[in-house]
């Protein structure tokens, strides 16, 4: 009977991103050789393997790597790329007007038609992107995770209501609402922030609120209770770290996402002021010059849409690998899914 | 249905090894099947028994690699080969576990019937009397509606019959059954075996068993292989093997099904007690747990015996106040009334009462170092500092029999999956007594163990009972069990205690009719070793 609980202690295994250090096997004390349930069977990668962190990067597909290096190297562009140039961004230089990209003077990538340097003004832009693209997504993460996990965990009435409250702001037209928060207040970093934040937030609580809901019932989760533990500190001890790989893959998503809605707000022009200015509001400029210099919609577009499939194929690798979503309808499709675990494997000597 | 029996299914050099490492899991494993002969493959989970089976099938996981050949009909085949991957559900069919998972939960059971039948080649106009032959082979009543059913609307019992007549379907004349009874009640999981047996015996098939459970397969099987490690350790004639074990680990593992008799102890004050306690969940027709009175004193174990559905775990659940519908009824803990207590309120009690799961890995939380997760009453309570928390872990872990320094390596930085079942089930008891309860409930706390774990376990309890005067509630359906530790028996059917007394009296001298059936459902292996 015991081994009916064994797919969903898997399940729990499976969701953790962040391995726990690694370590020999422990020898058995006068216990024979029971074994530990092995994941083998599966395929995919489970904590209850001794995965260590390093191990956990190595068994991720190449694409999620190269999408990890791609973005590394896209933001330490973003950071350290201004200095390499000598033209701040929005300086015109008016010696050189609508310039073609060239080697053979410092505008490496042109310049638009005030004469501000393209490739600096881009690398400004996609450092207010991906900024936007990481705050946007830690404020969503912060409120989605908790939000969702309180919701799952506490069940019930409150749970009902919870989810109601989201069915209602995923009913609003967000982006109306956000372009008339952007209209009313000035338009600043945080403000931009808080609202892409508290527009992205409502799907991943609604994915954490179900897997919160099964671990509700999870024996640990019991026992804490029965230990008299408040929920405050099963929220805290239990639910959430359970929870954290679960919503860590679908944030990765999460920040295409916001990049994506800053990029549009920024294409309506309602972004951040000129003359700081994210990828979109370049692309925007970037149009209107699309005869005289199209080089200033090329390169934002480039960099965006590298970001973007970046994120995306991060986000899809880590869901693969970790197995979020997939496990339990591949389960229930396999007729002949194994059922018994199999003697464990020796573990991975550290 | 014309099912002729074959000459044998042989084995040779079967490995099992992770692809790329070429660790050898299993193996080299050699064994032979005649037709009409019944073998056990049994071992303790972790020994290779699952693995074996899949290999047979040829449905090993991309990860693992297995060698070795296979004899069919005369013929050798190379495990893996594509000629092998062609007998499976044609020569060899599997009898699963888990009957619920194998269904398919959106076909009814005729659909599922009927597209067996059709891989089989049967025509299309036999094919829905075939359908019926075949329930009707697998013991199934009112076959014609039972076509229509899901797999949900079926009993445990019945969803493994419905397995079988798949395999049946299949013509196969090999029949690979992984632990077919093991998630079943053992009444129900005797009668499965009982039909195996008929099926062997009336269709000359060839059935290879695969179980932790020996007294079990000493009922049905002529032979047995002992699986331990990967290796087989011994191989013979189930009677010759049950009687004069030659392979120490055999013995081992025969010893660990002979349970000692609980010595009774002189009972203390009264601790617990329920009176009238009910619980009906939301929309449902009846009470789950009908008005039920139960005593538990100081120093004594009651065991609550019944099968799953019987309301015990639901008793459990209702005195240690963690169900989340209201329950009727009183429940006193040393004459306080904890019933009547809010959560908030009732936080302080719960320092008194400890409580073990079933699923020793599901019971702790695999984020949780071990430190952390036996200190976490501890933690809850406020009670000392992180330096007395972790003394506390350590004295808690020599306490349950777990060596807190093994190998050199701190135990209490460990996590849980680095554990077997038994030592995990041993943490769970740790920090159920981290707070020096009063009351431990044990809700099926050895039922997921192998027999060796089990003893050990249940030895533990017996020990913690007297060397601490705790008050057990031991919820179980293992009669065996039960017999191990508990003073008195409470028996439990649908939702009512059916029979209470001494456990002596209840085991030896039963009274109701369900008890006397309980009693009955025991593989008599057991009955002539124990």
């Amino acid at each position: 009977m015991g081994r009916l609980f064994n797919g969903t202690a898997h399940m729990i295994r499976g969701l953790a991103l962040i391995d726990p250090p690694l370590r020999g096997p422990l020898p058995l004390a006068g216990e024979g050789d029971i074994g530990r349930p092995s994941n083998i069977f599966e395929g995919r990668i489970y904590r209850g393997d001794d995965v260590a962190m390093t191990s956990f990067l190595r068994r991720l597909p190449r694409s999620a790597l190269a999408s990890i290096g791609v973005l590394a190297a896209l933001a330490l562009l973003a950071v350290v790329g201004p200095w390499l140039s000598p033209y701040a961004p929005e300086h015109p230089d008016w010696n050189a007007l609508s310039a073609a990209p060239s080697l053979a003077h410092a505008h490496w990538l042109g310049t638009d038609a005030i004469g501000r340097d393209t490739f600096v003004r881009a690398l400004y832009g996609l450092r207010l992107s991906l900024l936007l693209g990481f705050g946007a997504t830690a404020i969503a993460l912060a409120i989605g995770l908790s939000y969702g996990a309180s919701a799952g965990y506490l069940g019930g009435r409150s749970e009902r209501l919870m989810m109601r409250g989201l069915d209602v702001l995923s009913a609003l037209p967000f982006l109306l609402i956000v372009i008339l928060l952007l209209t009313l207040f000035d338009r600043s970093l945080p403000l931009l922030l808080i609202a892409i934040g508290g527009y992205v937030w409502i799907d991943l609580a609604r994915v954490v609120r179900a897997e919160a809901a099964r671990l509700r019932d999870q024996p640990f989760v019991l026992a804490a209770r029965a230990a008299g533990a408040s929920t405050a500190q099963i929220l805290r001890w239990h639910i959430v770290p359970n929870l954290l790989g679960l919503a860590l893959v679908y944030a990765s998503l999460l920040a295409s996402q916001a990049i994506l809605v800053e990029s549009f707000l920024g294409f309506l022009g309602l972004s951040i002021d000129e003359p700081s200015a994210g990828l979109g509001t370049l692309l925007q400029e970037g149009t209107q010059e699309l005869d005289s210099a199209p080089w200033t919609l090329l390169v934002p577009a480039i960099l965006l849409v590298a970001t973007l499939a970046c994120f995306q194929q991060l986000g899809d690798a880590l869901r693969d690998g970790l197995d979020v979503r997939g496990a339990e309808t591949e389960r229930g499709s396999g007729a002949l899914a194994p059922t018994e675990p199999a003697a464990k494997p020796p573990p991975v000597s550290a | 249905m014309n099912l002729t029996p074959f000459p044998m299914l042989g084995v040779g050099d079967m490995r099992v090894s992770v692809a790329g490492t070429g660790t050898n899991l299993l193996g080299p494993l050699d064994l032979d099947l005649a037709a009409g002969e019944c073998l056990a493959v049994v071992g303790e989970s972790g020994a290779g028994k699952s693995l074996a089976t899949l290999a047979l099938l040829g449905l090993l996981p991309a990860s693992l690699h297995a060698s070795g050949s296979l004899r069919i009909d005369g013929r050798a085949i190379a495990l893996g080969s594509r000629e092998h991957i062609a007998l499976r559900g044609r020569t060899i069919a599997w009898v699963p576990q888990d009957a619920l998972a194998a269904l398919h939960p959106l076909r009814s059971i005729g659909a599922q019937l009927r597209e067996t039948l059709r891989h089989a080649g049967v025509a299309r106009t036999t094919i829905d009397a075939d359908a019926l032959a075949l329930l009707d082979r697998v013991e199934l009543p009112a076959a014609q509606d039972l076509l229509a059913r899901y797999p949900h609307e079926l009993s445990g019992g019945q969803r493994q019959r419905v397995c079988i007549a798949l395999a049946l379907a299949t013509r196969s004349r090999c029949l690979l059954a992984d632990e077919p009874t093991s998630a079943l009640d053992p009444r129900v999981g005797r009668d499965i075996l009982t039909l195996l047996d008929s099926l062997r015996r009336d269709l000359g098939l060839a059935l290879l068993l695969v179980s932790h459970d020996l007294p079990l397969v000493a009922t049905i099987a002529q032979r047995v292989l002992v699986l331990h490690k990967g290796l087989c350790v011994e191989t013979g004639a189930t009677a010759q093997v049950f009687a004069a074990p030659a392979a120490p680990y055999t013995r081992e593992l025969l010893a660990a099904e002979r349970l000692p008799t609980a010595a009774h102890a002189q009972a203390g004050a009264l601790l617990l007690s329920a009176r009238d306690l009910a619980v009906r969940y939301p929309h449902a027709q009846r009470d789950a747990l009908a008005p039920t009175t139960i005593d538990l004193h100081r120093g004594e174990c009651l065991a609550l015996l019944g099968e799953s559905g019987s309301g015990k775990s639901t008793l459990a659940r209702a005195v240690l106040r963690l169900l989340r519908t209201p329950t009727r009824g009183r429940i006193a803990l040393d004459g306080i009334d904890i019933g009547a207590h809010g959560a908030r309120a009732l936080r302080p009690l719960r320092r008194r009462i400890g409580v073990v799961f079933q699923d020793p890995h599901a019971s702790l939380d695999p984020h949780m170092s071990i430190a952390r997760i036996i200190a976490e009453p501890l933690r809850i309570h406020a009670i000392g500092d992180a330096m007395q928390q972790r003394a506390r872990a350590t004295e808690l872990l020599r306490i349950v029999g777990l060596d807190p320094d093994t190998s050199g390596g701190a135990c209490l930085d460990r996590y849980p999956h680095q554990f077997s079942g038994g030592q995990c089930q041993r943490i769970a008891i740790a920090r159920a007594l981290a707070t020096d309860p009063e009351l431990l409930v044990c809700d099926e706390a050895v039922s997921a163990l192998d027999a060796r774990s089990r003893a050990a376990i249940l030895q533990l309890l017996a020990r913690l009972k007297t060397e601490r005067g705790l008050a057990l509630l031991f919820i179980t359906h293992d009669v065996d069990a039960a017999r191990a530790l508990a003073d008195r028996i409470a028996v439990m059917h649908d939702g009512a205690i059916v029979e209470t007394g001494s456990a002596s009296d209840v085991l030896s001298a039963p009274h109701h009719p369900y008890t006397r059936a309980l009693l009955a459902a025991r593989p008599p292996a057991l009955l002539a070793t124990g």
